[in-house]
């Protein structure tokens, strides 16, 4: 029905908001700031990474669920028959079958991910977009920066949807001969 | 004394209950003017994304390509300072020195719309090819004109089956506003960076902010979910 | 021109044909489909197209409300000439206005039905009389409503679509079809999406249309309903009319060999 995969019901917070909220907020709880994880969570780097998965993992386990879900009753059963139960029902069976279903939706979340680094620039972090913004901000040669960052992201995006491409491959490489 | 939570979130002369609730309100109307926005690029990406020559078809290409795989700030950027450049350069030829900007919430709203635009342009193009070929035929076969046939039939099936995926991108314009606050639109983000920034109550105002983001993101994805399900009565048996 | 098998002497009325096609062709690519048609039909007549499959006899039909553009030839509707202009190796449309307008007189029924899913069974059948011929939609509506109640589908006025048995939907196409009053309606297979349980009631519709004295062109695999019902049958093969005459002549058989084995084939299979 919906081609876009799950929805993202859970994850209705801007990344932005949840970058400042551990960035800025977390710091106003006294014990955290005592405590051995202070080191790390003072860093904008640290911070945005747990952004990152913090936000990722919410739409990560419905991406599971769903390719979980989606494996064919009438494959598990011939599991069953074959006296498979438990961890190796799930180890053999289950498991790659979901793997292969929830590959596609988890390649577009990765390449979300890509873009979504680009907002660590805003808590001082200098990535790639944070360079940008320095560039911009001091020769105001928009255009060109736009063209030239952008292209960067483009090559990694790309990138990243073809490692997906190629690990899908491999995985269907049984039913190669159907394609052919 | 310092102030309770109630006092900094209420509407007396140290809440910022009405800030807030200002900047909800532009937070809302920035979203709405850039999904609709959106949806022009989108219903003209589709267009070009269908079209039988091969140069329209590239330039839809890529502009989906380029405003969907480039992150959403750096769009931001493009807009409001390439806006700014080309407006000053404009104004500077014309014989008026300086240097001039355009308004973050205008140049805010096209990036928002741009980039809504390149997902839309996606779904509206699915959609369509998902149409019964059958029924256009028994259209024209009516002597339905183009533009009839648009209107009446290929319209409404096209925005009925596009709808669950739009809201779904209704949903990423609402969270893209909040990257409007880079470019100093006084948005919920914004709004609530200042008041935790003179109240020193980070925590407690970024929470607030999350969760009206949230209860606006629930409150129109209801309505859409009462629009997806009146469009989707005639589908069912 | 091809000799054509004919069971009578080609008609002596002196009226405008409400259709006369005169050498049609068309081509997809390199492929031949129509290989020069010429046929007439008379107001009140109802003719049957009949053919294997390939034989054209689909695209002949669609020629004729202009679904399909024929690649060469005249075509001329009410003894209006339709204005086609050739392109390339094909033909285009010349007045899309007069194409717009002569399709609501050559009203078309389709194989799988088409009914805007979108829209109740009533709205399906007011469509094109309130916005392609822009009659008042009070008029239209009563005269909707008489046409489903005619067809059987009162009850069902308010029904998507998708909430009718074929059947129904196919009654609901023939009404469309119907309220627009055109002078001609071609039935494109009208029951070859249709369960076998479900084939009679469109059947029996079609019927009374041609008991009424409407003008229908039928392209159909009912051989014995093509047999009972029309006035003359039209048997095409390989984009050419290889047979025409009155129904009781041709299947007595005898007056053209690649229908009587075209018959035979139907009645083993």
């Amino acid at each position: 029905m919906d081609r876009e995969g799950p929805r993202r019901t859970v994850s209705r917070h801007p990344l932005l908001l949840q970058i400042f909220l551990i960035y800025y907020g977390l710091g106003q709880i006294a014990p955290l700031r005592h405590s051995a994880l202070w080191p790390f969570l003072r860093e904008p780097y640290w911070c945005a990474i747990l952004a990152l998965a913090l936000n990722t993992s919410a739409y990560t386990a419905e991406i599971i669920r769903g390719a979980v879900q989606a494996v064919p009753a009438h494959e598990i059963e011939a599991g069953r028959a074959c006296g498979m139960s438990g961890f190796l029902l799930r180890r053999r069976i289950i498991w790659p079958i979901a793997l292969r279903q929830g590959l596609a939706v988890y390649g577009s979340e990765a390449i979300l991910m890509i873009k979504a680094t680009s907002l660590a620039s805003i808590i001082t972090l200098t990535e790639l977009t944070g360079i940008a913004h320095k560039l911009i901000s001091s020769t105001y040669r928009v255009f060109e920066i736009f063209i030239v960052t952008g292209a960067i992201y483009l090559a990694l995006t790309f990138l990243m949807s073809t490692a997906f491409a190629l690990f899908e491959r491999q995985l269907h490489a049984h039913h190669a001969h159907r394609r052919a | 004394m310092t102030p309770g939570m109630f006092d900094l979130l209420g509407f007396g002369p140290q809440g910022w209950g009405l800030p807030l609730l200002q900047a909800a309100g532009i937070t809302i109307s920035a979203a709405l003017c850039g999904f609709l926005l959106g949806s022009v690029f989108g219903i003209g990406g589709a267009t070009l994304k269908l079209a039988r020559s091969p140069v329209l078809r590239l330039i839809g290409q890529a502009y989906t390509t380029i405003f969907r795989g480039v992150p959403e700030i750096l769009v931001v950027y493009l807009f409001y300072f390439g806006g700014s450049v080309v407006l000053t350069t404009l104004l500077n030829t014309g014989g008026f020195p300086g240097f001039y900007s355009l308004p973050s919430f205008v140049m805010g709203v096209f990036a928002v719309g741009i980039v809504s635009g390149a997902y839309q342009a996606e779904v509206y193009r699915s959609a369509y090819l998902r149409l019964d070929r059958g029924q256009i035929e028994a259209g024209a076969s009516c002597g339905m004109s183009k533009f009839l046939l648009l209107r009446r039939i290929i319209g409404p099936q096209t925005l009925r089956f596009a709808l669950p995926a739009l809201g779904n991108i209704w949903q990423s314009a609402l969270k893209e506003t909040s990257l409007l606050s880079v470019i100093g639109l006084t948005e919920l983000l914004r709004q609530a960076g200042t008041a935790a920034g003179s109240t020193r109550q980070p925590l407690l105002f970024y929470a607030v902010a999350a969760a009206m983001f949230l209860v606006i993101g629930r409150m129109t994805g209801a309505v859409l979910g009462r629009m997806e399900n009146h469009l989707a009565k005639p589908w069912r048996r | 021109m091809a000799s054509v098998n004919r069971s009578v002497v080609a008609h002596n009325t002196p009226a405008v044909p409400a259709i006369s096609v005169n050498d049609l062709h068309k081509r997809y690519g390199t492929v031949e489909v129509l290989k020069g048609i010429d046929f007439r039909a008379h107001d009140g007549e109802v003719v049957s197209i009949l053919g294997a499959s390939g034989s054209g006899k689909s695209t002949f039909l669609r020629c004729l409300n202009l679904l399909e553009l024929p690649s060469a030839g005249r075509l001329q509707i009410f003894g209006e000439k339709v204005n086609l202009r050739p392109s390339g190796s094909n033909l285009r449309i010349g007045d899309r206005n007069q194409v717009d307008r002569l399709r609501t007189q050559v009203a078309m029924v389709f194989q799988n039905f088409c009914l805007w899913s979108h829209m109740t069974v009533l709205e399906n059948l007011m469509e094109a009389p309130v916005h392609v011929q822009r009659r008042s939609r009070g008029q239209v509506r009563d005269e909707a409503e008489a046409m489903l109640k005619r067809v059987g589908l009162i009850d069902r006025a308010k029904a998507y679509p998708a909430q009718l048995s074929g059947g129904q939907q196919q009654r609901a196409a023939i009404a469309r079809a119907l309220v627009m009053k055109p002078r001609v309606l071609l039935f494109d297979e009208p029951t070859s999406a249709l369960d076998p349980e479900l084939v009679g009631e469109v059947l029996k519709v079609m019927r009374d249309l041609a008991a009424e004295g409407r003008t229908m062109l039928i392209v159909t695999h009912e051989m014995a309903f093509a047999r009972d019902v029309s006035s003359r049958i039209v048997f095409l093969e390989q984009g050419r009319i290889n047979a025409e005459g009155l129904p009781q002549e041709l299947f007595r058989g005898g007056v053209s060999e690649r229908f009587d084995q075209f018959i035979a084939r139907f009645n083993q299979g």
